[in-house]
C-alpha cells in the first residue's frame, strides 16, 4: 500500500542528537557526508563509520529502524557491488570463470563502496530520524538567511516546504479515496500497456488536482485570516541556540575530519595500484 | 435464489503480521436479500467502511468469503471484476470522483468500463440522469461548473448507469443542507421502488435510516452487534446508547411519554407516525 512510505520519518526522543540545533545538525550532516568521500582508505573510512554508529546508537532510534531505512538502497547497493566486483581489475585473481574474472582490486572496492553507501543512508538517516521536518526546514531558512541579501524570499521558500511536507500524508490518503472511488466504477488500474495505464490515470490525477486547488485556496485563506504576510518581522515561537553540546559535536567532526587526512597520508588510496 | 450479496466469518486485518495488527471487522455473518433496503449504523471508527469495501472486492478478507448472486468474488479475475459492476459502492462526498468535461461522460464512465456498446451506454446514462434527477440540459455541462448538490446527483448516476444488482451508499446526505437530504432520501427510496435492486445505506442520522430501511445492521467495536427489522434494533435503546449511537428524536420523545404515564405506542420511529399516534391520542381526549 502507498501509506507504508515513511515520509518525515521523525522518531521521538529526547537523545543528544534530538537536542542539538537543527542547524548544527544540517551542517554537520552534510560536513561528514563530505568527509566520507574524502576517505580514501578503509582506516579513514571506518573512521567514520564508527562515528555515524555512535551517533546512530546514541540517537536511542531504534537499530531495526536504522536497518529499514537501508532496505530501499539494497538494489542499488547489490547493483554497484556487483559492478565494481566484476569491472574493477587488479591484484591478486580469485576467481575466473570465462569473462567473469573476479579480483583483489574488485573485491575491494565493491565493499569499500558497500560501507560508504550505508553510512552515507544511516547519516542522513539520522537526520531525518532526530529532526522533525519542521525543525528542519527552520534549520534550512536560517542557514539561508544570507541569501536575503540577494532578494531572494528565504522564508517564503521555507514555508512552501514546510506546507509541502505536511500536506503529502493528506494527499497520499486522497489519493487511496480516490482511487477506490474509481475502482468502484470499474476503473481497470492494473492491466493493459504503458499508453493504456497512462490513459487509467486520468480519472485519478484529474480530481486529485481539483482538491488539491481547493485545499490550497482553502489553506491561503485560513492564513491570510491569522494575518501571514509573509516572513519580514515574524518572530519565532521556538528559538534556536547552539549551546555547548553543539559545539563537542562540532569539534569530534573536526577530529574526524583530521583523523580521516592523517590515515588517508599514512596508508595511501585504495583506488591506486 | 442466492441471496444479493452473503458475507461469511468475514475477518479483515490491516497490517496483519506486524505488531501494529488491528482487527477492522471480526468473524462478520450477513446475509442480504435481493430487493432489500438495508441500513448500517455504527460509531465512527467502527469498521463500517471496511465491511463495505469488502462488498465489491476493494479490499481483500483476511478470512471469510464474499458472495455476490453466489458467486465467491475472489475466486476468479472474472468473478472480482463483476463485483465491481454488481454491486455499485457510492462512496463519502462522491461528488470528488468526478473528472470528465461533460457530465454525460462521467456518467457513462462505468458503463464504459463494462464494455457496453455506445447505444446501450447512453440509454443508461439517460435512464440514470432520470433516477438521480439530473436535469437534460446540464448533460453537456462540465461537472466542475455545476453546484456542490447537483455534482452530488451526477456522482450518484455514475453509479447508477452501472445498473448494480446492489447499490450501497455510504453517508449519502453528509453535508448537504435539510432540503437536499430530503431530496436525497426521496430519490433513494424512488430509486430502489423503481429498479427493485438492493440498497444498502450507511448512515449516521438515526432520522434518514428510520425513514429509509427495512432492516438495520449496527456494527460495534469491529462487530456485528446487532442485526434485526427497525423495531427490534431501536427497541434497544441503552445497548444503543452505550455504543454511542442513538434512536431517532421522536423515538425518545415518546418513550418518555410513555415513562410520563401517557398511553403511547413504543414503536414510533419517524415525525409522521408520531404525529398521526399523536393527534389519536388527543382525540380521545387525554388521559393518565
Amino acid at each position: 500500500m502507498i501509506k507504508d512510505i515513511t515520509f518525515g520519518q521523525y522518531y521521538p526522543g529526547k537523545s543528544l542528537l534530538h537536542r542539538m540545533d537543527p542547524r548544527m545538525k544540517l551542517v554537520l550532516t552534510f560536513f561528514l557526508i563530505v568527509v566520507l568521500f574524502v576517505s580514501k582508505n578503509f582506516f579513514a573510512l571506518c573512521l567514520v563509520s564508527l562515528i555515524t554508529l555512535i551517533a546512530s546508537l546514541l540517537s536511542s532510534v531504534p537499530q531495526k529502524m536504522m536497518l529499514k531505512s537501508i532496505k530501499p538502497v539494497l538494489i542499488i547497493l547489490l547493483f554497484t557491488a556487483a559492478l565494481n566486483i566484476f569491472y574493477t581489475k587488479g591484484g591478486a585473481t580469485y576467481l575466473e570463470w570465462g569473462k567473469l574474472v573476479i579480483t583483489e582490486k574488485g573485491v575491494n572496492t565493491a565493499i569499500f563502496t558497500i560501507i560508504r553507501i550505508v553510512t552515507l543512508v544511516v547519516l542522513s538517516s539520522l537526520l531525518t530520524y532526530t529532526t522533525t521536518p519542521t525543525m528542519l526546514t527552520d534549520g534550512l531558512e536560517r542557514l539561508l538567511s544570507p541569501l536575503k541579501i540577494l532578494h531572494i524570499k528565504v522564508d517564503t521558500l521555507a514555508m512552501m516546504m514546510t506546507l509541502a511536507l505536511r500536506f503529502i500524508p493528506t494527499l497520499i490518503e486522497e489519493i487511496e479515496r480516490i482511487m477506490n472511488a474509481q475502482k468502484a466504477r470499474g476503473a481497470d488500474l492494473e492491466t493493459g500497456n504503458l499508453i493504456e495505464r497512462a490513459k487509467a490515470l486520468i480519472p485519478i490525477f484529474v480530481p486529485l488536482m481539483v482538491s488539491s486547488f481547493r485545499r490550497a485556496y482553502e489553506l491561503a485563506f485560513a492564513m491570510t485570516c491569522r494575518c501571514y504576510t509573509g516572513g519580514d518581522g515574524r518572530t519565532r515561537m521556538k528559538q534556536m541556540k547552539l549551546s555547548l553540546r553543539d559545539f563537542i559535536c562540532l569539534f569530534v567532526c573536526l577530529a574526524v575530519l583530521a583523523g580521516v587526512i592523517l590515515l588517508n597520508i599514512k596508508f595511501g588510496s585504495i583506488f591506486e595500484v | 435464489m442466492s441471496p444479493a450479496l452473503e458475507i461469511k466469518n468475514l475477518t479483515h486485518c490491516y497490517q496483519p503480521g506486524t505488531p501494529m495488527e488491528v482487527a477492522a471487522i471480526k468473524d462478520a455473518n450477513i446475509t442480504i436479500e435481493k430487493g432489500e433496503i438495508v441500513g448500517i449504523i455504527g460509531h465512527t471508527g467502527s469498521g463500517k467502511s471496511t465491511l463495505i469495501s469488502h462488498f465489491n472486492g476493494l479490499l481483500k478478507p483476511t478470512k471469510g468469503t464474499v458472495l455476490v448472486d453466489g458467486t465467491d468474488i475472489w475466486s476468479s479475475k472474472e468473478a472480482l471484476r463483476n463485483s465491481r459492476f454488481k454491486v455499485g459502492l457510492c462512496f463519502q462526498y462522491p461528488e470528488y470522483q468526478l473528472f470528465e468535461d461533460t457530465v454525460f461522460k462521467d456518467i457513462a464512465f462505468g458503463p464504459k468500463n463494462m464494455k457496453l456498446p455506445s447505444d446501450e451506454i447512453k440509454r443508461r446514462v439517460l435512464e440514470a440522469s432520470k433516477l438521480a434527477g439530473v436535469k437534460p440540459e446540464m448533460l453537456e455541462k462540465s461537472p466542475f461548473d455545476l453546484s456542490g448538490g447537483e455534482k452530488r446527483r451526477v456522482a450518484i448516476a455514475g453509479i447508477m448507469a452501472m445498473e448494480p444488482e446492489v447499490l450501497v451508499f455510504d453517508e449519502p446526505s453528509a453535508g448537504l443542507d435539510p432540503k437536499g437530504r430530503r431530496d436525497l432520501n426521496n430519490l433513494i427510496k424512488a430509486y430502489h421502488k423503481k429498479t427493485g435492486s438492493t440498497v444498502i445505506i450507511v448512515s449516521h442520522s438515526m432520522e434518514d435510516i428510520a425513514k429509509l430501511v427495512d432492516r438495520i445492521i449496527v456494527v460495534n467495536k469491529a462487530a456485528i452487534a446487532m442485526d434485526g427489522t427497525v423495531s427490534e434494533v431501536f427497541s434497544r435503546s441503552e445497548e444503543l446508547k452505550s455504543m454511542g449511537l442513538n434512536v431517532p428524536e421522536i423515538t425518545e420523545v415518546f418513550a418518555r411519554l410513555k415513562a410520563m404515564g401517557y398511553d403511547v405506542p413504543l414503536d414510533v420511529y419517524t415525525v409522521e407516525y408520531g404525529a398521526d399516534r399523536l393527534r389519536e391520542l388527543l382525540g380521545k381526549g387525554v388521559g393518565k
